[in-house]
Order: C-alpha cells, then sequence, then structure tokens
C-alpha cells in the first residue's frame, strides 16, 4: 500500500469528520419521524454498537480474544434489573413477586443495596468492573494469551449463564427478572419508545467511542497495540504488559457494563440470555466484519448486522432461521478473506483515490479507523 | 433448589457412588475432548466446530438408527467415519489457508458451527430426538450394594479408553505417527524430509473430528439429540484441554481429575455451583501452571 | 571502574542437563565485553538469566551490587539492563519514529501515559540516538519497510532510548551485509565508555574490531577470559573451536 500519507482513510481530521457524520446522522433519525416501537429498536442496535466498540477495543487493539464480553454486560444488566424492579418494590411490599413464587420470606441481603438507585448503578458499574480486574490479574499475570484466554472467558461466562439460571430465587431463573416501571431518576421517567431513551443510549455510544477513540491514540494506545504485536519487546522496553492488558480488559469490560445497563432500560428484562455463549460469540462477530482494527466499522456493522436480522425476522420464521446460516457464512467469509473486514476492504478502496496532504496519522497504522 | 439445604453432609455409600459417577463424568469429558486434544495438539488449532462435529455425529447416528435400522454398535464405526469426511471437508475448504493465523481458525471454526447448528436446525426442526442404545441391557444400571451406575457409563468410559490407547497407539507406533510428530515439533524440517504437512493436517483433522463423531453417537444415547446439544460439551472439553496442556496424556489425567471433582462437589452442593467453583479454580490453577498439568519444554531463541 | 555485572554460581538446568553450570563472570562499568562460543554454550540462556527471560535453577545475578535474580523482565529493565534479541524485534506495524516514542518510558504507568499524547520526549536524546543508528531519513516510514539490518539498528536505538547503564546485544550482526556490520562496529564503539556492553557474537572479524576483553563459554561454563590474542593463543579454546584451527575460522 502506500508509503507516506496519501491515504485519506489515515487523515486524522477526515476520521474526525466521519465519526461526527456517523453520530450527526442517527442522531437525526427521531427527528425525521421514526415510529416508537422502531426507535426503541434502534436504541437497541446502539447497545449492540457499544459492544462492538468494547470487543473491538480489548480484541482488535489490545489482542485479547475475550468470548467473555457477556460477563460485564450480563453482571450489569442483572444489577440494573435489580435496580429498577425495587424502583417498583415499596416498604410495604418489599419483596419481588418472583421471589415469593420461589417461598423466600423476606428480601435477601444481596437484593438490599439496590433499594437505592445510585447505590445499584454504582454497583451495575462497580461489581463487573471488581470481577473483570480479579479474572484480568488472573489470566495476564500468567501470561495466558491467544487461544487460552478465548477459552478462559468463554468457561466463565458459562459458568456466570449457569448460576443465572440455577440461582432462581435472587434471579427468577430461566425467566428473568422484568421491572414493571421504566427507569427513573433524578425525577425524570426514561421511556424506553421515546427519543429521550434513544438519544441517551446514542450519546452513551458516542461517549465510549470517542473515549475509546482518545485512549487509543494516547501513548497508552501505542503501548497496548505493540503489546499485541510482540508482548516481549515491550516487557523488555519496561512496561508490565500484564498490567497494560488488565486495563484494556477492564476498560472494555467497563463499556459492556453500560451497555448492560442501558439494555435493560430499553427493554426493562433481563435473563440469561445475557449470558449466552452465541451472544457473546456475536460481538466478535460484529467487530470482525466492521473490522477489527475499526471502532467505526465495528459501530456500522453491529448495526447494519442487527438491521438485517430484524428486517429478515420480520419477513418469516424461515428467514429469521435462515439467518443464523447467512451470518455464519458471511463470517467465515470475511475471516477468510477480508481479516481486516469491511473497513480494511474499505481502506483499500479508498487509497485509490488521489490525495494530496500529508496525512497527520502515519500510513497503514492499524489503529487508524 | 432451596437455599437451605444447599449442603450435603458426608455419608461413606453415596459418597463413593458419586466418585464413580466422577470417574464416568471424566470419561464422557475426555471422549468429547479426544478429537479436540489431538487437532489442538498437532496443529494448534482450536476447533469452535468440535462440538458441532459431536452434534452431527449424534444426528447421522439418529438418522442411520430411524431410517436404516441400523444396530447402535454398527453407528458408532460409521459415525466416525461420516464425521471424518465432514471434518476432511472443512479442512480442505477452510483451515488449510489459515495455519498462519491460528486465532482466526478459531473464529472461522465457530462460523462453521453457526452453519452446522443452523442447518440442522432447518432440516430436523429444533425439537429433540432420540438414539436408542443396543443392546437394551445397556440402558440399565449397574447395581451393586450402594453403587448405581448406568451400564452405559460404564461402555462409555470402556470405549473412550480404547479410543485413547488407539489414538496413542496410532501416534507412537505407525508410521503416519511419527509424521504427525515430526510436523508437531518442526514443520519445515518435516517437509525438508518428504513429508507432506497439508497432508498430515487433513487427516489429522479428519481423525480428530472422527473421533467427535463416535462420542456424538454415544453422546446421543446418553441424553437426548438436538440441534445446541454441543455447547454442553464444548467448555468442559476445552478446559481439559487447557489444563491437560494440550496433549494426550495430559488430557486423560485432566479428564480424569476435573470429572472427579466436580462430582465431588456437585455431591456436597450442586451442580451448578460445583461447575462455578471448578471453573473458578482452572482460572487459579492456570495462574501458577499456565501451560496446564504437563507443559512441554521449549525451544526458543 | 567498579563491577557492574557479576554472575555467581550461575545455573540453568533441565532436569539433570546443565545448559549453564556455576558460571561465574564480572564485567566492569563502561566495558565492552563479547561473549563467545560454540553453539550450545550457554550464550543466549545466559542472557535470557540475566534479564528474568527464564528462571534460574541457582546462583545469583548481582547488578549494581544488588540481587537482581527472581526479578520480573520488565522491573530489571528498570533497573537499567537494556536487551536487544538475536531475531529483531521491533514494532512493524508502527513508525520509526513511533518505535523509538514506545521506547522511551519515562512513566511505565498506564493511566499516566493515556493523557501522554507522544509529545513529551527528550528530543535531545532523541536526535542523538537518530543520529547514531542513522534513520533520520525514514522516521515517517513502517518499521515493517526496513531492512534487515536498518532494523537491528532501529531495535538497537529502541534499546538505547532507555538509557540503560548495560546492554546486552544477541548476535546484533546477524544476517547483515559486510558494510552493514562495519556501520554496526562504528555505532559500537561510538557507545563505548559511556555504556556498559555485553555483545554475543559468531563474527569473529567483528568481535576482533570492537572487543576490549573476550570471555569464552563451553557447556555452560567459562572456560577463559582475557583480550583477543590472549584467548586466540589459549590452548583449551582452539581445543573447543574445531581442534587446532583457531576461533578466527569457525563461525
Amino acid at each position: 500500500m502506500n508509503r507516506t500519507g496519501g491515504n485519506l482513510y489515515h487523515n486524522s481530521t477526515a476520521q474526525w469528520l466521519a465519526y461526527i457524520a456517523l453520530f450527526g446522522l442517527l442522531a437525526i433519525i427521531p427527528v425525521v419521524g421514526a415510529e416508537p416501537f422502531q426507535l426503541r429498536t434502534f436504541a437497541g442496535y446502539a447497545v449492540f454498537a457499544m459492544l462492538a466498540v468494547s470487543v473491538s477495543m480489548v480484541w482488535g487493539f489490545g489482542g485479547i480474544l475475550s468470548l467473555g464480553q457477556g460477563i460485564p454486560y450480563g453482571l450489569a444488566a442483572y444489577c440494573m434489573g435489580a435496580t429498577m424492579q425495587m424502583q417498583f418494590q415499596t416498604p410495604d411490599e418489599p419483596i419481588p413477586s418472583f421471589m415469593l413464587t420461589n417461598e423466600l420470606e423476606e428480601l435477601p441481603g444481596v437484593w438490599k443495596p439496590f433499594w437505592h438507585t445510585h447505590i445499584g448503578l454504582i454497583l451495575a458499574l462497580g461489581v463487573p468492573t471488581l470481577i473483570m480486574t480479579v479474572f484480568g490479574i488472573l489470566m495476564f499475570q500468567a501470561r495466558l494469551a491467544g487461544a487460552f484466554v478465548a477459552i478462559m472467558t468463554l468457561a466463565m461466562l458459562n459458568a456466570f449463564y449457569s448460576m443465572a439460571q440455577d440461582l432462581q430465587p435472587f434471579t427468577a431463573g430461566f425467566n428473568g427478572i422484568s421491572p414493571p416501571n421504566a427507569f427513573k431518576a433524578f425525577g425524570v421517567e426514561v421511556d424506553p419508545y421515546s427519543p429521550m431513551m434513544y438519544w441517551l443510549a446514542l450519546g452513551v455510544l458516542a461517549v465510549v467511542t470517542f473515549a475509546s477513540k482518545y485512549m487509543l491514540q494516547s501513548k497508552f494506545g501505542t503501548i497496548v497495540q505493540a503489546s499485541r504485536d510482540d508482548a516481549e519487546r515491550v516487557r523488555f522496553l519496561g512496561y508490565s504488559v500484564a498490567y497494560y492488558q488488565v486495563v484494556v480488559f477492564v476498560f472494555g469490560g467497563l463499556i459492556a457494563s453500560l451497555a448492560g445497563i442501558v439494555w435493560v432500560m430499553i427493554q426493562q428484562y433481563v435473563s440469561p440470555t445475557a449470558l449466552e455463549t452465541p451472544f457473546s460469540i456475536y460481538m466478535v462477530v460484529w467487530a470482525a466484519v466492521g473490522g477489527r482494527h475499526s471502532l467505526f466499522g465495528a459501530i456500522v456493522a453491529a448495526i447494519v448486522l442487527n438491521y438485517l436480522q430484524t428486517e429478515l425476522a420480520d419477513i418469516s420464521e424461515t428467514w429469521q432461521k435462515a439467518w443464523l446460516l447467512i451470518l455464519g457464512g458471511i463470517f467465515v467469509a470475511v475471516v477468510l478473506l477480508l481479516p481486516r473486514g469491511l473497513a480494511g476492504a474499505f481502506e483499500y478502496l479508498i487509497g485509490w483515490i488521489p490525495f494530496g496532504g500529508r496525512s497527520a496519522k502515519p500510513a497503514a497504522r492499524p489503529e487508524a479507523g | 433448589m432451596s437455599v437451605h439445604d444447599f449442603w450435603t453432609p458426608f455419608s461413606a455409600g453415596p459418597f463413593v457412588n458419586s466418585l464413580l459417577i466422577g470417574l464416568t463424568l471424566g470419561a464422557i469429558w475426555l471422549l468429547a475432548a479426544l478429537g479436540l486434544t489431538i487437532i489442538y495438539g498437532t496443529m494448534g488449532v482450536i476447533n469452535m466446530a468440535h462440538g458441532e462435529f459431536i452434534m452431527v455425529g449424534a444426528y447421522f447416528t439418529f438418522m442411520m438408527q430411524s431410517m436404516a435400522g441400523i444396530p447402535w454398535l454398527l453407528c458408532l464405526p460409521l459415525a466416525f467415519i461420516g464425521v471424518a469426511i465432514l471434518g476432511w471437508i472443512v479442512e480442505r475448504l477452510l483451515i488449510r489457508y489459515l495455519y498462519h493465523r491460528p486465532l482466526d481458525t478459531l473464529l472461522a471454526t465457530w462460523g462453521v458451527s453457526l452453519i452446522l447448528v443452523q442447518g440442522v436446525r432447518l432440516i430436523f426442526g429444533g425439537e429433540p430426538q432420540y438414539v436408542e442404545v443396543q443392546p437394551a441391557a445397556l440402558r440399565e444400571s449397574a447395581s451393586i450394594a450402594f453403587v448405581h451406575i448406568p451400564w452405559l457409563r460404564i461402555f462409555i468410559l470402556g470405549a473412550t479408553l480404547a479410543l485413547a490407547a488407539g489414538t496413542w497407539a496410532i501416534l507412537y507406533k505407525t508410521v503416519y505417527g511419527v509424521r504427525v510428530r515430526a510436523v508437531m515439533q518442526n514443520k519445515e524440517m518435516a517437509a525438508s524430509f518428504g513429508i507432506n504437512a497439508q497432508n498430515v493436517y487433513g487427516m489429522t483433522f479428519a481423525y480428530g473430528a472422527g473421533l467427535a463423531g463416535v462420542a456424538g453417537a454415544m453422546f446421543g444415547g446418553l441424553k437426548t439429540v438436538f440441534p445446541d446439544m454441543g455447547l454442553g460439551y464444548i467448555v468442559e472439553a476445552f478446559l481439559v484441554v487447557v489444563t491437560g496442556g494440550g496433549h494426550l496424556f495430559g488430557s486423560i489425567y485432566s479428564s480424569a481429575i476435573l470429572g472427579e471433582l466436580n462430582s465431588v462437589f456437585s455431591y456436597f452442593t450442586n451442580t451448578t455451583f460445583a461447575r462455578f467453583v471448578l471453573f473458578v479454580l482452572i482460572v487459579v490453577f492456570l495462574r501458577f501452571f499456565p501451560q496446564g498439568l504437563f507443559p512441554e519444554a521449549k525451544a526458543r531463541r | 571502574m567498579g563491577i557492574i555485572l557479576e554472575l555467581k554460581d550461575l545455573t540453568k538446568a533441565y532436569d539433570t542437563y546443565a545448559v549453564v553450570d556455576h558460571l561465574n563472570l564480572q564485567v566492569n562499568e563502561g566495558e565492552l565485553r563479547c561473549l563467545i562460543g560454540p553453539n550450545g554454550a550457554g550464550k543466549t540462556t545466559t542472557m535470557d538469566l540475566i534479564t528474568g527471560r527464564q528462571k534460574t535453577t541457582g546462583g545469583q545475578v548481582i547488578f549494581d551490587g544488588r540481587n537482581i535474580t527472581g526479578l520480573k523482565e520488565h522491573m530489571i529493565v528498570r533497573r537499567g539492563i537494556g536487551r536487544k534479541f538475536q531475531v529483531p524485534a521491533v514494532f512493524k506495524d508502527l513508525t520509526v519514529r513511533e518505535n523509538l516514542e514506545v521506547a522511551f518510558n519515562r512513566n511505565p504507568d498506564p493511566f499516566a501515559n493515556m493523557l501522554m499524547m507522544f509529545r513529551r520526549t527528550d528530543k535531545a536524546r532523541f536526535d542523538e540516538i537518530v543520529d547514531l543508528i542513522g534513520l533520520g531519513e525514514r522516521l515517517g516510514e513502517r518499521a515493517g519497510y526496513l531492512s534487515h539490518g536498518e532494523t537491528q539498528w532501529l531495535e538497537i536505538g529502541m534499546v538505547l532510548t532507555q538509557n540503560p547503564r548495560l546492554l546486552l546485544m544477541d548476535e546484533p550482526t546477524a544476517g547483515m551485509t559486510e558494510q552493514e556490520t562495519h556501520k554496526t562496529s562504528q555505532i559500537f564503539n561510538r557507545l563505548r565508555g559511556s555504556h556498559t556492553l555485553v555483545v554475543v557474537e559468531h563474527d569473529m572479524t567483528f568481535v576482533r574490531e570492537i572487543a576490549d576483553v573476550i570471555s569464552v563459554l563451553h557447556m555452560g561454563k567459562l572456560l577463559a577470559q582475557g583480550t583477543m590474542a590472549e584467548v586466540e593463543n589459549d590452548p583449551k579454546v582452539r581445543e573447543v573451536y574445531l581442534g587446532a584451527e583457531g576461533i578466527s575460522d569457525a563461525t
């Protein structure tokens, strides 16, 4: 490819403009006019996009193939579900109905903090962060890498999944928790079908995207990517690679936690499906199809793939089933033929457009985009 | 589950029984992990579709039984051959192009697994199917004093050991095995001695897939057959491979240890909690022994 | 000049076979020491043991009067030991400049580095190193496009950016052309005095050009030590290197 500058894809200004255009476009959807139920679906896409960004950070840039991004997502979702459920309960009726069916006579201790919305929110971010930190320290200090990390994250996800199903009195098991009312905070009720909910989800997506983008352009980001390419060399430059990996792993977990919180606000529902293995791998699929080294690509792919899925499911049940077949095919084809995803293909194509200015970013640097 | 009867107190008879059950559980995990171990150990490929190969083996057995009336025992070798051919095709069309990107094979094989699950679901529907184990005696339990173990589990234990021994013999006693091990140690050097690494890989992948096929034929009899059944085995199978260090003997030992631990924890608490504790223990274990029970000495410059 | 590095009975054994066998060695500050020996003599392993890449089975590594045995690699680096690998290791996707900037490790903390947008590099030192390794023209280039020799120099530059008190170089001229080897020896001669260097090398012409003192390892032990002339005339060394042909012909 090109040697220095030349490719518009790597131009820093062009990149920021692309992001602004993308978010601007997404932001005007409610203004242009969309049915409330459509808005709710679109808000859900923003959540999927956050998850794709999370995977992109951890895997694409950090080189840590985590198949367990569902862990922080699901744990945060459960905390949020509990918080919203307790907003519904009153001191006279302190016990959620599913607990009564499970013959609990008083509110379990682990549920008590969720009486307070602010504590609930803190827990929704704090619990996953703590677990990911401990888990990350164990894995990365042992210098686990590659497939071993994938397997361990997958196993832990699985363990949490079966716990969520099995601890019926606390999690409502297979049925899941469905808080009856929309989430309220600061005296405002966030109606899942409202433009406010949609903009909130989009706003969170924008914040995590720009935070990630900023981090990648800092020295931290370069060291993380350098560790991905040659961990030993980085270690021999005096950096603790494990420390950097834990930080990027936890950061990705934090994004996934935010996604979990927003998801429950939109759906008013959380169940073990949040912790299912295939869902966590779908997140990797979105990031891979969009381009593992591109946040922009990850976002677009997450939205487009999920949009296609919803549209096909609307046609008929057969199409709904066939979709996973198609997705499997797309995924295999992308891994095989387009390892850098759609963003990589785009980078190649746009490289043909003559672009005179010297780019702010060096050519072919993977973190671009 | 009620919170109050969470902890089961110790009592000798049932405890011994659960130890024996643990052994058969270890055998089931080993059976699921055998093909995975060979493929990972030889090619460094983590085959995410392994669980689906098991599932295909189970459906294949179901079809042979329900359509052609083939006896179950005969289905076992046929399932091996059928899934081995499928594995060979997958290697030919896909894996072959990804050897220089080991993590990508993990992703690509997951794509394959998605296609297999969904394909099977479209053809057979999602409802469970049943494989009938024959002879009927295998469907009963062996009961001696306080010990109750289904004969099928004992059969699986025996069959697994036989398959492991057979695999060992192939790897260490045949010319083909010498080739496989030569390629494992140094692909380039093996190639310079005229060994076709591509063929060795293709055959190894097919063999590993075939083992999954046999496993599926047996698991189909053990539980029901449904499109997602692979997921129920794959995680434990991966953990067996990882804790064992990625080679045959490691997997044999680790499956026995993990099966026993799981069974003992299950005895005192319950299956789910046991699983959780076991998985956490494995993470902690890998912290101190990142290369598993039996690390292989590596030469690096 | 004091002793900066001291190996005391350093041992690395697999089962019963010792790759490094009770090795005792001292290196003075500011010295340029060459480590030679036939294949399997334990040179690379010794470097691994000093830098913590492999765990010792016995003995101690004393650096600057303090015992550093058993520390993690990055902690040893922070004490002031830099290492260049035998197979050049640079970040191929980053530019030459970025490679050097990553190597400029003033604060290794990840959170501090989140706030760093690459502006705070020690300009004078950066220029000095770029001048030394002669890559001034190619700063914007991806490291993956560099020639083999340039890659070696870049890695040397990255290690130097750390400003280590002791530099370990594993076969820095491996695979280099004659001119490239010559340029490398010029780099080393410029470093002499301001840095302590320990160089593992097979190329005897190169060793002759740069070495103060040569240590010969054999079977994990120190066989001989001295100037080029002393080592060359040592009968034990002659015996080890293919009978009586002498080390100059061995590679």
